[in-house]
């Protein structure tokens, strides 16, 4: 139960297409992460696999049946959504109770399965309360809870923490693993956070302009990127990109520096800030001038800007004694850099 | 005291009288008198009697006659107070008019009839209601059959009116279909032709759908109010998409929908257009005199008017129906006029 | 007494919830075979069949009916004239004389609702912006002086024209304070003069309320910190009046006028139970002519009657376009 795949879906609105022939299959029981910039179409994705939105072309199969044509209602999913959309002039019992009565469900049913959720999610205590007396975090608890009470072959959720500050939300993102955890039913879930993405998803979808630019897990994510995209949207701060030439097997750097490229013509050489470090005298080194220093104490980040102009960022752990304007040298790990051709698409580093 | 007196009266800056601060409180006092003096003079005036409706100058307060039993006569007699010649005055019961003179008796000797020239005695009064006023149309001139054809009429179309409009507003405010601009054109269209430049044609539809003389045939025309449906659809657009949206993944049906959610989230506006349906539709007056010509269907408005045109007007009994016709609008008034006038103020509906 | 309206909302609420549960049925059918395109039909339909029926439908036959004559209201049964009817109102042997008009009574009528639209436009803007301007002021009691004037404007129309018929007749409270005052009593609605005062006066009274409150809400959303700003300056009150005050106040100005504008020239019911038009023709009004010519006289003629409607029709249209088009841009101004 909850096997769902999507064949070529496409999705215009007024004749301009947003969603250009989408190909995805989500396994049972896995969370995956729809994760993109804001008009991606992440969430128009979401509707359409939930049904609130009719594909224009393509097809959605949910343990096998073409469901494509199904109401929202009828495909057994649940959502939650991006306000929480709580009926306002109902009681947390009568919201979770609602679609339940709507199906005819026995009453003693009903009861047993707002019961369970109340103890799973502890909003017992607030069963006769109305959303606008709960606090964000009780009024997200409940939308789950409608949710859950469904028994749904999969949950959708639409960017379900961005309407609670910082503190909750990375209390709530827990909550949502182990309630993934336990539960073990497939979930999609929604968000421009990457941090949620990378933190949650057995598997992320990195979607751009209504195209899936990468599905992998969170790590192979950030260790083997597909293309420029992706290298640059995952990872905090974000990776350095040197623009340069590949010749004869090498490529040079700013500052003289020079990294294993096969072939030849123009690449673009990628290394995460982590992967960058101060070099010793005589080393071979990418050389810049400070522009900024963030010191958090344990780590600090120093932006440079490198001889040829490009902009570049290291993290470098500790404090060291380095000033706006001062040159600096950083070294790096060969082994830690991604080179990606004109296309922007990751060449596979011969090895060595 | 001087504290409260010193809010009451808060002046333009500083001390003394700005002559801004007299025109204030000359036009906000005459005002309450001008506003509900006139009302307040109705109900008084209501509550006498025809002989003292027919008195120059009239009272401001209402009074009835003294009257006592006195031994030897069946009904009661009103008591008089009799000037003497000599400039003693006693109170005297009359028997009969005659002419200009008065024949009259002393209770306590009420063997000796006595002749009082009329203008030699004044009628002894207390402060009294002449309910008669009120229970006699209603009894007997069918002025109890309109109150109820006005409270049919005015619950009916009001029903009505919240149901259709809704509906209306729902469709137009949740659902995107071909020629929703148009519907919302006509509606915007119609709201340029007021009842009273349809009145011919209304006429004949009306009677061709067999309602002359029917309560539905002035019902009818009036609820599908364009303002209503468009104080409802602004109100709508306000209640988010998601909420409907949650709700079909709830397995509700579109009608469950408008039933269940969007109908009790509309409330503050139904609430609006409710009373001011119920205000519109009791006092409405033409298109009720035009359908309605038989006694039997006339609602209050129109037989108050009936009864007021007549040639010999009986205003006390006019005069008390006004009052019944007033009654539930000033109770709207004390009630709901917070509301109604935030309404007109956010709306701007009449 | 919550008990009791407890109860009552149960006795009224426990049918209805049935009701909407059984038309429910039907609907869910409706709606699997139709979709939400079928549904949205269901919805509209109650609204627009009645909008149809008689708004509609009544609009398209006035044009017809004003080109009929014949005192039948069955279309059918009446004769085709063309644009008789308009050419009997329109027409006059000498324009400069009401009397050689072939349907002078429709002059009148016009005359009268011109001036009393000029006369009572003019009170009702003059008095409800004076009493706005009060009611703005930092008053106690303001909300209880808010009420006040607008008491009168939720009494129905008969009940304003019997009251004030009852305290201007021969011995009405006018009169008892005009002898207070030493003066001569009159009989007020018997005079021309004083009777087409009255109808402005009574009407007037009957709805400045309304006007206030529209007025009221637009100096209220005026932001204090431009007076605040003008008191620094050392701007002399007048100055702000006309300066600050006046021209901001303009669109809602707007809006009361051409709203007053359109009501005026409708006016009936008060006046019809005041004076019936009377004495003479002196307060006789376009709707009562129409009425009057379309229902009330023996010899009726629902024809001319529906010309003259489509003619007073034509300049409320106007009108309308108007205001329509000024609250457009007075939301417009909203928003920025």
């Amino acid at each position: 139960m909850g096997r769902i795949a999507l064949k070529d879906i496409r999705k215009s609105f007024g004749g301009v297409e947003v969603i250009h022939g989408i190909d995805l299959d989500v396994e049972e029981g896995e969370l995956v992460v729809f994760v993109g910039p804001s008009g991606c179409g992440k969430s128009t994705l979401l509707r359409l696999i939930a049904g609130l939105d009719r594909p224009t072309s393509g097809a959605i199969e949910i343990d096998g049946k073409d469901v494509t044509r199904v109401n929202a209602a009828d495909r057994g999913l649940a959502m939650v959504f991006q306000s929480y959309a709580l009926y306002p002039h109902m009681t947390v019992r009568q919201n979770l109770s609602f679609g339940l009565e709507n199906t005819r469900m026995a009453k003693t049913e009903i009861t047993a399965r707002i019961d369970d959720a109340g103890r799973m999610l502890e909003i017992g205590e607030l069963m006769e309360r109305r959303p606008t007396q709960l606090s964000g975090g009780q009024r997200q608890r409940v939308a789950i809870g409608r949710a859950i009470v469904r028994e749904p072959s999969a949950f959708l959720l639409d960017e379900p923490l961005s309407n609670l500050d910082a503190e909750l939300r990375v209390t709530m993102r827990a909550e949502l693993a182990q309630l993934h955890d336990r539960l073990k039913t497939t979930m999609i879930y929604v968000t421009h956070d990457q941090v949620e993405a990378m933190t949650l998803a057995d598997r992320i979808v990195v979607l751009r302009k209504g195209v899936i630019e990468q599905v992998d897990t969170p790590l192979g994510l950030y260790n083997t990127p597909a293309n420029l995209f992706v290298a640059g949207f995952i990872g905090a701060p974000n990776m350095n990109f040197f623009e340069t030439t590949a010749q004869g097997g090498h490529a040079e750097l700013p500052g003289g520096l020079t990294v294993k490229a096969p072939g030849d013509g123009k690449i673009t050489v990628g290394i995460r800030p982590q992967h960058l470090r101060l070099a010793d005298d005589g080393e071979e080194a990418l050389e810049g001038i400070v522009t900024l220093v963030e010191a958090l104490g344990a780590e600090t980040v120093v932006h440079a800007r490198a001889v040829d102009g490009t902009g570049m960022v290291t993290v470098l752990s500790g404090q060291p004694g380095l000033h706006i304007g001062e040159p600096v040298r950083v070294a790096l790990d060969h082994a830690q850099i991604h080179l990606f051709d004109a296309d922007g698409q990751r060449i596979i580093p011969a090895s060595g | 005291m001087s504290r409260v007196s010193q809010f009451i009266f808060r002046r333009r800056g500083g001390s003394g009288w700005h002559w801004t601060d007299i025109v204030t409180w000359v036009w906000l006092i005459g005002g309450t008198i001008l506003m509900f003096g006139p009302a307040l003079w109705l109900v008084s005036s209501s509550l006498k009697g025809p002989a003292q409706l027919a008195e120059f100058p009239p009272t401001l307060l209402p009074y009835t006659q003294i009257t006592m039993p006195v031994e030897g006569f069946d009904n009661p007699l009103p008591l008089y107070t009799v000037t003497n010649e000599d400039g003693t005055t006693e109170v005297l019961a009359e028997i009969r008019r005659v002419g200009t003179n008065a024949q009259m008796v002393d209770p306590d000797a009420p063997e000796d009839r006595i002749n009082v020239n009329i203008a030699n005695r004044e009628p002894l009064r207390e402060i009294g209601f002449a309910t008669d006023n009120y229970v006699q149309p209603l009894v007997t001139n069918d002025f109890l059959r309109f109150l109820w054809n006005s409270v049919f009429v005015t619950t009916m179309a009001t029903l009505i009116t919240l149901l259709t409009n809704s509906m209306a507003a729902f469709a137009l405010s949740k659902y995107d279909f071909r020629g929703r601009d148009a519907v919302m054109l006509i509606i915007v269209g119609t709201l340029m032709v007021p009842l009273s430049v349809i009145l011919v044609p209304l006429y004949s539809v009306v009677s061709a759908t067999g309602l002359l003389n029917s309560l539905w045939g002035v019902i009818l025309p009036t609820v599908a109010t364009p303002t209503g449906v468009f104080l409802l659809r602004q109100y709508m657009l306000t209640i988010p998409d998601e909420l409907l949206e949650a709700a079909r993944m709830d397995h509700a049906s579109e009608w469950q929908i408008y039933w269940r959610i969007v109908l009790p989230l509309a409330a503050p506006a139904l609430a609006v257009l409710a009373i001011f349906s119920v205000v519109w539709r009791w006092n409405d007056f033409l298109w009720p005199l035009i359908v309605l010509s038989q006694r039997e269907t006339y609602t209050l408005q129109v037989g108050l008017n009936t009864y007021a045109g007549e040639l010999n007007v009986q205003w006390h009994y006019i005069l008390a129906m006004t009052v019944v016709t007033m009654i539930p609008v000033v109770i709207v008034f004390i009630f709901l006029q917070r509301f109604i006038t935030t309404g007109i103020a956010g709306a701007g509906i009449k | 007494m919550a008990a009791i309206s407890k109860s009552l909302g149960t006795v009224v609420t426990v049918p209805l919830a049935w009701l909407a549960r059984i038309i429910d049925y039907p609907l869910r059918w409706w709606q699997i075979r139709t979709g939400q395109g079928g549904m949205a039909a269901v919805f509209l339909f109650p609204n627009l069949a009645i909008f149809g029926v008689f708004v509609i439908v009544p609009l398209v036959l006035n044009f017809l009916y004003s080109t009929t004559s014949g005192t039948d209201i069955f279309l059918p049964d009446r004769t085709f004239v063309g644009l008789d009817q308009y050419q009997r109102l329109l027409s006059c042997d000498d324009y400069t004389r009401r009397i050689t008009c072939r349907e002078d009574q429709f002059w009148t009528a016009a005359g009268n609702t011109l001036a009393f639209v000029i006369f009572q436009v003019a009170t009702m803007v003059a008095v409800s912006l004076i009493t706005a301007l009060i009611l703005n002021r930092n008053i106690a009691g303001r909300g209880f002086f808010r009420a006040v004037f607008f008491f009168p404007v939720l009494l129905s129309p008969v009940v304003v024209g019997l009251i004030w018929r009852w305290i201007l007749q021969r011995q009405g409270l006018l009169n008892l304070i005009m002898v207070n005052l030493g003066m001569e009593p009159e009989v007020w609605l018997n005079d021309r003069a004083y009777a087409f005062t009255a109808t402005i006066g009574v009407s007037v009274w009957a709805h400045m309320g309304f006007y206030t409150l529209i007025l009221l809400a637009g100096l209220q959303a005026i932001p204090k910190d431009l007076y605040e700003a003008a008191d620094m300056d050392g701007t002399p009150p007048a100055r702000v009046f006309w300066r600050i005050t006046l021209p901001l106040l303009g669109p809602n100005l707007a809006v009361v006028l051409v709203l007053a504008l359109i009501k005026g020239v409708q006016i009936f019911d008060e006046v019809y139970v005041l004076t019936g038009g009377g004495p003479g023709t002196s307060t006789l009004y376009l709707t009562q002519y129409i009425y009057e010519v379309g229902f009330a006289s023996i010899l009726r003629n629902p024809g001319l009657a529906a010309a003259a409607s489509i003619l007073m029709g034509l300049v409320l249209v106007v009108l309308t376009l108007i205001q329509l088009w000024l609250s457009g841009r007075k939301e417009k101004a909203g928003k920025r």
